[in-house]
């Protein structure tokens, strides 16, 4: 399968100009071992995608690659037909959690800041117009009355929804999620997948890194199998396929287990 | 004139150190919570190679010569730092380890070998491996205050932005900054604070003043700025007990009490601050325990 583009979508508008993301032929390597290989992926529709691999499958590296924070070998991404420079306004990032100190001496407020700080430039300090946004931001993932909680002092859910909030002060309207479920309570999971759909209704696109095959099936409307390649892409239904999932998940010890807990949840999905 | 029974030398000397601790403080939290805290320790150890250097290439032995050679060398020393690191693949702490040792080793030995190499007039540069301020004249003192008003202006600056990628250097990429640029400039700022420090706590002992200030101030808050303001507070109290007890007992180096008056606080700070400090901690545990 070499050109796995995500075929039209039954759901969700039709761009029609150039696809909102395009990954032309991505390859990325560490230390001279390859750990994407080709991939070819265009995304054409606003909605929530989700790329779903198994660990080390090379799904993080896929995302920071898109973000330029990992040089590619070979191959180039797209964000509306134009290089992620000229777009950067334009598309959000929600990094995993566990990769800041969240023992920094910063409270929620602060955090939630920084995600209007690419618009603000250099030198310049947010002021009333950025804090309104950043208060909105924290209120759509529930969190207004923590505003000024030192972020240490928040469970795991809480960091998570802190960081979705700081995308949200972003204004984007490409989302770029890493692992956002990882060790995240059901109320923040919830509260999570509920402001991503949001986001969606609005006609924006969300992609999201995720691991849990008993979710994604639920919460994507469109996803691509990867394991250092591109297995398969297209509608959940379509994609999530006992021989697809055989195919991503062949080698890995938990792959029996994660099979059968996903054919379980697909047939009680739509 | 005089004041407290101090010459007014003495007075502006310790002004000018006073400074420079403020802003060591400053631009050290920055590097300690970008977790480069030995940075400062390796650019420290290489000053005594361009201190050296700086005397031998000019002959000139005031301050402001020696200062920027001791800048050259902890830059070279930094680069050195990072090609170790590139093309050995040696990991950061041995190559931190490498550097300090072979740098220091290097400068004393330039040092100590100039009188025996005839340069009778270089008496007093092995000054600059513990510190000593009794020597240092008012306008060295102009100098130092001026460096320090500089780097706190700078960080004042970019507050926005060093804050930015020292909490989390991934995002501040994908939003578009620079962050290798922005690192270099705190990285660069240590390295002057580290040689603004040299005259007053000396090569072996000035990331002391770096590091210890941030992280004492670390326990009594959990505001960023209040962080540097306080720590720069607590460098300058520091430099200032070093200087004065010094200049009561001359034969006692300044770079050690500045060093022991910064970690004196440390200790109180430890033990006594709210929230994190050891006492409220144990009070806590108590009280969930009753």
């Amino acid at each position: 399968m070499s050109r796995a583009a995500a075929d039209p979508g039954q759901d969700g508008p039709r761009a029609g100009g150039p696809p909102l993301v395009d990954f032309h032929d991505v390859t990325v390597a560490y230390g001279g071992r390859p750990v994407i290989w080709n991939v070819d992926l265009e995304i054409d529709a606003a909605c929530l995608f989700g790329i779903i691999g198994p660990n080390g499958a090379g799904k993080s590296t896929l995302l920071k690659a898109a973000l330029g924070l990992v040089p590619m070998v070979g191959g180039s991404v797209h964000f509306f037909g134009k290089p992620l420079r000229e777009v950067r306004p334009r598309v959000g990032y929600v990094p995993q959690r566990e990769t800041v100190d969240w023992d920094f001496p910063v409270n929620v407020m602060d955090v939630v800041l920084m995600g209007t700080y690419g618009r603000l430039g250099w030198f310049r300090r947010p002021g009333a117009r950025e804090r309104q946004l950043a208060r909105d931001s924290l209120d759509r993932v529930g969190l207004a009355d923590l505003a000024g909680r030192q972020i240490g002092r928040l469970s795991g859910g809480q960091q998570q929804r802190v960081f979705l909030a700081r995308a949200l002060a972003q204004q984007a309207d490409v989302y770029l999620l890493d692992e956002p479920m990882a060790g995240v309570d059901m109320r923040s999971q919830e509260q999570i997948f509920r402001v991503l759909a949001e986001l969606k209704a609005e006609g924006r696109l969300v992609i999201v890194v995720h691991h849990d095959l008993r979710t994604a099936a639920e919460w994507f409307d469109r996803v691509a199998l990867v394991d250092m390649r591109l297995v398969a892409s297209g509608p959940t239904a379509a994609v999530l396929t006992p021989e697809n999932l055989q195919r991503t998940y062949a080698g890995h010890i938990d792959v029996l287990e994660e099979l059968g807990r996903a054919v379980a949840t697909r047939g009680r999905t739509p | 004139m005089t004041l407290l029974g101090l010459p007014y030398n003495t007075l502006v000397v310790a002004v000018g150190v006073a400074a420079v601790g403020f802003a060591a403080g400053v631009v050290g939290s920055l590097c300690v919570l970008r977790k480069r805290s030995l940075v400062g320790d390796a650019a420290a150890h290489a000053t005594l190679v361009g201190v050296a250097g700086a005397f031998l290439a000019t002959g000139r032995r005031d301050l402001a010569t020696l200062l920027v050679g001791a800048l050259s060398a902890a830059i070279a020393g930094l680069a050195a730092l990072l090609l170790v690191r590139r093309f050995t693949r040696t990991r950061d702490d041995a190559a931190t380890a490498i550097v300090i040792g072979v740098s220091f080793g290097l400068g004393i030995t330039l040092v100590s070998g100039l009188p025996a190499w005839g340069y009778a007039n270089s008496a007093g540069l092995e000054q600059f491996l513990l510190g000593h301020t009794a020597a240092l004249t008012a306008a060295d003192a102009m100098l130092l205050t001026g460096v320090a008003c500089f780097a706190t202006v700078v960080v004042t600056l970019l507050f926005k932005e060093t804050t930015l990628v020292a909490f989390d250097a991934a995002f501040a990429a994908a939003t578009g900054w620079p962050v290798l640029l922005i690192d270099a400039v705190i990285v660069g700022l240590v390295a002057v604070m580290v040689v603004a420090g040299l005259p007053a706590v000396g090569a072996v002992l000035v990331t002391a003043l770096v590091v210890i200030p941030p992280v004492a101030a670390r326990a009594w808050t959990d505001r960023m700025s209040t962080m540097l303001l306080l720590a720069g507070t607590m460098g300058l109290v520091a430099a200032v007990v070093g200087v004065l007890v010094s200049a009561a007992w001359p034969r006692l180096a300044t770079g050690p009490l500045v060093v022991l008056a910064a970690a004196a606080i440390f200790g109180i700070s430890f033990i006594a601050a709210p929230k994190r400090g050891w006492i409220a901690r144990r009070l806590r545990d108590a009280a969930r325990n009753a």
